[in-house]
């Protein structure tokens, strides 16, 4: 059998492997080319079958990869969606999530070779997720949708193999987080009573994208509140942590309120700029609650924005109201997620071709 | 124009694959222990003495090569 790597930045190699799934698993754990699952053995036939999946040349550089700065041509980034499990159909989504990761403004360098355990969020919205089955609704961060499990997958492997972000040598988290294998789904767009994301970020209700947020990790928040005011003091609460890059370096947290939380403030009438507003208010933390040296660091990194920072002056999680982010998604349930940010990133969202 | 980067020990493979993907393999190191936390300042004092005495011979030895 032959297999196509990615060694060179051109025309990926072939390399000659013995027709067995068990010995390409074994040379692909030696070579460090996956993620500690196995993987799909990415023959020719099913490197072409996938790059159907794109108008895209084969020999295009979607991006040089932080921290390696390795090529990801559109044939390298196939090979790793073959090796994830992904199908062809799923392709431009991950070449548009590369393109997105790559933009300065998500700073790509730090969150592949920080000791944070930060991992790549892949948010979907529009048309594509219901023509992919991204999952929005039950266990959308958990198991079991097929589309979910494989594009982060990929994204990961390409992260690592082109980008050359390998575990203790350049990615060096202290421990990294379950989301580093995969952390993907749509935002329910059909169960939340305001406009979805892609639509707050200029982009038509009609078109598909998505959105990458370098995230820390995830909180679960389970309330019965039934009022809007109890709901936002509970999650603002909730949020205020004192060892927390986003109140260190005025981040960009995320939350994903399930559509019975979102429907809460919604029948109490917020907008979402108004509940935007409410958490950055009520989340502010004093200070004070954080060890003395990251107070120092705090002092040093927000004193253009906050000015001299005391013990008792109420940080702001943000800059601004504005940096903080939701989506609608999940199912019925009294549970919320808090999705802590990397804190230096911004989120990038792209259009799918 | 010489330059070279300060390291701590826990970090130096990535910073010597971080070089060598800039296109600096040759890039000098002067590398530090790993971590200063619990460190006194006197034993901070002795590791930037050595650091300092590090960055004048990777200088010197960059401005011969």
């Amino acid at each position: 059998m032959s297999l196509a790597s990615n060694k060179v930045p051109e025309a990926a190699p072939l390399v000659e492997m013995p027709d067995d799934l068990e010995a390409v698993n074994r040379l692909f754990q030696e070579r460090r080319w996956g993620d500690g699952l196995p993987i799909v053995p990415p023959t020719e036939a099913r490197v072409e079958a996938m790059l159907a999946g794109t108008r895209r040349r084969r020999h295009d550089v979607i991006a040089h990869i932080a921290p390696g700065f390795g090529a990801a041509t559109v044939e390298r980034v196939a090979i790793n969606a073959v090796m994830a499990g992904c199908q062809p159909e799923y392709l431009a989504a991950l070449l548009a999530a590369l393109d997105a990761v790559t933009d300065e403004r998500f700073n790509l360098q730090a969150i592949q070779a920080t000791t944070n355990p930060a991992a790549v969020w892949l948010i979907f919205n529009g048309p594509v997720a219901r023509h992919l089955g991204i999952n929005a609704r039950f266990n959308c961060l958990g198991q079991g949708a097929w589309a979910n499990a494989t594009i982060g997958r990929a994204l990961r492997l390409v992260l690592q193999n082109i980008g050359g972000a390998l575990p203790g040598d350049m990615d060096r988290a202290t421990h990294g987080q379950p989301g580093k294998f995969t952390f993907c789904c749509a935002e329910n767009e059909p169960e939340s009573p305001w406009a979805p994301l892609h639509v707050d970020r200029g982009f038509a209700p009609e078109a598909s994208t998505v959105t990458v947020v370098g995230a820390s990790g995830t909180l679960n928040m389970n309330t019965h509140a039934k009022d809007a005011d109890d709901l936002i003091r509970a999650i603002a609460d909730s949020m205020a942590f004192a060892a927390s890059n986003d109140y260190w370096l005025g981040g960009q947290p995320w939350l994903i309120l399930s559509p019975e939380h979102a429907q809460v403030l919604h029948r109490d009438g917020l907008s979402k700029q108004e509940v935007r507003v409410r958490l950055w208010r009520e989340s502010r933390m004093a200070a004070g609650r954080m060890a003395q040296k990251d107070l120092e660091r705090t002092r040093i990194s927000r004193r253009a924005e906050l000015g001299d920072i005391e013990v008792s002056t109420l940080l702001p999680i943000s800059r601004t109201p504005e940096d903080i982010e939701f989506i609608v998604a999940g199912g019925p349930g009294t549970h919320s997620v808090y999705v802590p940010s990397f804190g230096d990133t911004r989120a990038v969202t792209r259009a799918i071709e | 124009m010489a330059a070279l980067t300060v390291c701590s020990d826990a970090f130096t493979t990535l910073g010597r694959a971080q070089a060598k993907a800039l296109g600096q393999p040759d890039l000098p190191l002067a590398v530090i222990p790993h971590p200063f936390g619990l460190r006194s300042r006197d034993e901070v004092r002795a590791i930037a003495e050595t650091c300092a005495a590090d960055i004048v011979r990777l200088v010197g030895e960059g401005s011969v090569r």
